[in-house]
């Protein structure tokens, strides 16, 4: 955001894509959209927790790509932004750390649900983001892409926050 | 504590307000009631928004450049605690507050004045030109001065024998 003042937007303002993704996250009915023509409920996507066979993006360099949640630990209805999960490997880089099948457990570092502050803002992202890491708590990989919350020091995954390049 | 913008509506949000989406580029957009977010994910562009700040600031609805706009800049730096300068800060916040609104409502009401005079020399033309209508030509070329006829008239209704027989 710039210095507070106006808002500057760009020539063809250059909103988030909203695609069909993560329907399997809102209580949708999963109607096919056609090119361009979407349905009024799509527009009012509800956004909730990310719980079994929920397909998160990985956003570090351990070499898998997607990952299925197969357990939030902690958690009746799901786990939230800052929770871990275990989760199994589906899709991977050819050479990586981390194969394909994989059961591995990954904190979830980015949530489109979104998730209350202490000041009583809430927050929430554009996707379900994870970051994989090990029995531990150490993320298994040595780099970090995209913004993370500040809710993962609360939760002692400092060394997640200290690879982020941008802490929201 | 900090009071932050919408990036819809520009009003200021307060702590314990609104929601905060943070896109994947890292770009943070704050929004102060659910309003400003549904029109932001249905892509509006609130430069054509009529209600919103920005819209009217770009149609030159609302004040743009003042120098009280300067004491409101962004500041990243915190202050130690002086309780002189909280003091004096506060009352010169109402003192600013005070300037900016007597200066924004002249500014609206110097664009609305043109507006009372527009319409005064339409109606005179008006006169001049559509007198016709209302008073016949042969009575205005007797009299010049019978532009606004101002004739009263007596709404009195005289019970006659035939109206109360109209009646029954």
């Amino acid at each position: 955001m710039a210095a507070g003042k106006r808002h500057v937007l760009l020539k063809k303002p250059c909103f988030p894509p909203f695609n069909s993704r993560n329907l399997q996250l809102s209580s949708f009915p999963g109607k096919n959209l056609k090119q361009g023509r979407k349905p009024a409920a799509l527009l009012q996507h509800q956004r909730t927790f990310i719980q079994m066979r929920t397909v998160l993006k990985v956003v570090d360099n351990s070499g898998a790509k997607k990952v299925m949640c197969i357990q939030p630990l902690k958690g009746k209805k799901g786990a939230r932004l800052g929770d871990t999960i275990i989760a199994s490997v589906k899709e991977a880089a050819p050479n990586g750390k981390v194969k394909k099948g994989a059961v591995v457990r990954g904190v979830v570092v980015r949530a489109a649900m979104q998730r209350g502050r202490c000041d009583g803002s809430e927050v929430k992202f554009d996707d379900n983001a994870v970051v994989i890491i090990d029995k531990q708590g150490q993320p298994v990989g040595s780099r970090v892409f995209g913004p993370v919350p500040h809710e993962l020091r609360k939760k002692k995954h400092v060394k997640i926050l200290a690879l982020a390049e941008h802490i929201a | 504590m900090r009071l932050e913008k919408c990036w819809f509506c520009s009003s200021t949000v307060y702590p314990g307000h609104g929601i905060q989406f943070v896109r994947n580029d890292a770009k943070i957009f704050r929004f102060c009631r659910s309003k400003c977010h549904k029109n932001f994910k249905m892509k509006r562009n609130p430069r054509k928004v009529k209600w919103t700040k920005a819209y009217r600031r770009l149609h030159g609805k609302d004040m743009t450049q003042d120098t009280t706009f300067e004491f409101e800049r962004k500041r990243n730096r915190p202050e130690r605690y002086d309780r002189n300068l909280a003091e004096n800060t506060l009352k010169a916040i109402k003192k600013i507050d005070k300037v900016r609104s007597d200066r924004a409502a002249s500014h609206i009401e110097k664009r609305l004045k043109v507006r009372k005079g527009k319409e005064r020399r339409e109606a005179q033309k008006e006169l001049e030109q559509s007198i016709h209508l209302v008073k016949a030509p042969q009575a205005l070329r007797e009299d010049q001065s019978l532009t606004l006829p101002k004739i009263k008239v007596q709404v009195s209704q005289p019970k006659s024998e035939q109206n109360q027989a109209m009646e029954e």
